[in-house]
C-alpha cells in the first residue's frame, strides 16, 4: 500500500506564487490512486522532523490531527479531503491541476473546522504525503515529499538606499560648467 | 579703417545672431520645464516622498531662467546695435547671474537623477502603499499613484510581484499573505475592474497576473525629464558662454 508516488511542488506551469510566506502549491495526485474508488484521499502536512512520528491510523477531524492545533500541540494535520472523482485520470492536457495548501483563511481559527486548509504558520520546512482511508482504515499512502520551505520576508528597512555614486555625466556637467563660469568671471574682472 | 569697421560689423552680427539663438532657447527651456512641472505622467507624488525632488526644483528654476534668458537676449541685441557700454555692462552682469542659476539647475537635475535607483522606489512603495493609517495624506496619494501606474502599464511592484513576498510591507500588515500574495491591482482585470481569474492571479499563473515590474515605467519618463533639464540647460550654457565672451570682447572695444 505504499505507492511510489512522491508529492511535489508544481513544476509546470511555472507559478510565481509556488511558495509564499504561508502557502505552497502541489500537483494533484492524478493517476496515482487508481483502484481505490471508495477511499477518501487526505493530505497529511507535517513538520519535516516529525514524519516518523505520524501514525497512519490517525483519524482526520479529531484534535490530534486538527489544523488549529498545528504546530504547537500536534506535529501533523490532515486536510484537503477528496475522492478519486476529484482527481480524474488521465489529466486533460492544458488543464492546471494543482492543490494550494494554505488557501482557506476563513477557518484558520475555527475549532469546529479541524480539517481546515489554513495558512501555514511559519516557513517550515514541511513534508507532505497523501493518505487514502477507507472508512477509518488506511489503504494506501504515497511517499513523503522532500522538505518544503516557505518564503520568509525580510524587513523593508534592510533595503539599502545608499548613494549609488555619481555618474560620469553629472561629474562632467559640474566640472565643465564650473570652468566656464570661472572663465567668465575672470573675463569680467579683466574687462573692468 | 574700413577693414576694422567690417570686423566690428561682423562681430555685431555674430552677437546679434548669438542673442537671437539664446532668446529662442530660453523660450524652449521655459516651455520644456513647464511641461515637466505639469506632471504629465502622474509620477510627482512618488518623487515627492523619495525626497529626490531635485528634478522638479531644477525644472522650476529652468522656467524662470528661460524667461530671463529671453529678456536678456533682447537687451543684448539692443545693446549691441546701439553699441552702448552701460546697456552691455548690465547685460553681462545679469547674464552671469542667470548663468549661475542655470548651472545650479543642471547640476541638481543630474545629481538627483543618479539617486533614483530601484531600491529607493522599492523601499518607499513597501512602506507607503496601502498604509492604512488614515491620518497620512501623502501615503494615500502614493497608493493612488501606484494603483494608476500598475493599472495603466500592466505591471506590478518595482521589480515584480515578488517584491511583496520578499519584504515586509505596510500592505502585508493589513492583508494576509494567503489571500493577497500581492495586491489585486497586479491581477489582469476585466472591464469592471475585477480580476479575470482570482485564483489564477493568487497562484501566479502566467496570463492572469502582471509579472513585470513598474521600474521601467517610472524611470523612463523621469530620466527623460532629468536629461531634458540637465543636458539642454548645459547646451544653452555652452552657447551662452561663447556669446558672453564675444560680448565682453566687443564691450572692451567700444570707445567711450
Amino acid at each position: 500500500e505504499e505507492l511510489p508516488y512522491q508529492p511535489a511542488l508544481t513544476q509546470t506551469p511555472v507559478l510565481e506564487g509556488l511558495t509564499t510566506a504561508s502557502t505552497f502549491v502541489l500537483d494533484q495526485p492524478r493517476c496515482v490512486f487508481s483502484g481505490y474508488d471508495n477511499a477518501d484521499i487526505w493530505l497529511v502536512v507535517a513538520l519535516h522532523n516529525a514524519t516518523s512520528a505520524f501514525n497512519n491510523t490517525a483519524v482526520p477531524g479529531t484534535p490530534e490531527t486538527a489544523f488549529q492545533n498545528f504546530p504547537d500541540h500536534v506535529s501533523a494535520y490532515m486536510t484537503l479531503n477528496a475522492t478519486l472523482a476529484n482527481y480524474p485520470c488521465p489529466k486533460p492536457a492544458g488543464d492546471i491541476t494543482v492543490l494550494r495548501v494554505g488557501s482557506e483563511t476563513s477557518c484558520y481559527q475555527d475549532e469546529a473546522r479541524p480539517t481546515c486548509n489554513g495558512p501555514l504558520p511559519g516557513p517550515g520546512p514541511y513534508r507532505v504525503k497523501f493518505l487514502a482511508l477507507q472508512g477509518s482504515e488506511p489503504v494506501a499512502e504515497t511517499r513523503w515529499s522532500v522538505p518544503i520551505t516557505l518564503r520568509t520576508a525580510k524587513p523593508s528597512n534592510t533595503i539599502s538606499t545608499a548613494d549609488s555614486g555619481h555618474s560620469a555625466g553629472m561629474i562632467a556637467i559640474t566640472t565643465i560648467l564650473s570652468i566656464l563660469f570661472a572663465i567668465l568671471l575672470a573675463g569680467l574682472v579683466a574687462m573692468l | 579703417m574700413a577693414k576694422s569697421d567690417d570686423c566690428v560689423h561682423i562681430l555685431q552680427g555674430l552677437l546679434v545672431f548669438g542673442n537671437v539663438v539664446i532668446g529662442m532657447c530660453g523660450i524652449a527651456l521655459t516651455a520644456e520645464c513647464i511641461y515637466f512641472v505639469s506632471n504629465p505622467h502622474g509620477l510627482y507624488p512618488l518623487l515627492k516622498v523619495t525626497e529626490s525632488n531635485g528634478i522638479y526644483t531644477a525644472a522650476w528654476i529652468g522656467i524662470f531662467v528661460g524667461l530671463a534668458l529671453f529678456a536678456l537676449s533682447i537687451l543684448g541685441i539692443i545693446g549691441v546695435i546701439k553699441a552702448s557700454r552701460t546697456l552691455l555692462l548690465v547685460y553681462i552682469i545679469l547674464m552671469l547671474i542667470t548663468f549661475a542659476f542655470e548651472m545650479a539647475s543642471c547640476i541638481t537635475a543630474a545629481a538627483h537623477q543618479d539617486s533614483l535607483t530601484p531600491s529607493l522606489f522599492l523601499k518607499q512603495m513597501l512602506e507607503r502603499y496601502q498604509n492604512s493609517d488614515p491620518a497620512n495624506n501623502t501615503d494615500n496619494e502614493v497608493t493612488k499613484t501606484w494603483d494608476e501606474l500598475m493599472l495603466q502599464n500592466h505591471c506590478c511592484g518595482v521589480l515584480g510581484p515578488s517584491d511583496w513576498q520578499e519584504y515586509t510591507s505596510a500592505f502585508r500588515r493589513t492583508h494576509k499573505d494567503a489571500d493577497y500574495p500581492w495586491p489585486r491591482k497586479c491581477c489582469v482585470l476585466d472591464a469592471q475592474g475585477l480580476p479575470v481569474n482570482l485564483d489564477g492571479c493568487k497562484l501566479g499563473v502566467p496570463g492572469y497576473y502582471n509579472s513585470n515590474g513598474c521600474y521601467d515605467a517610472i524611470s523612463g519618463p523621469v530620466n527623460t525629464h532629468a536629461w531634458g533639464v540637465a543636458w539642454f540647460g548645459f547646451a544653452i550654457l555652452c552657447w551662452t558662454f561663447c556669446v558672453l565672451l564675444g560680448t565682453m570682447f566687443y564691450w572692451s572695444g567700444i570707445e567711450y
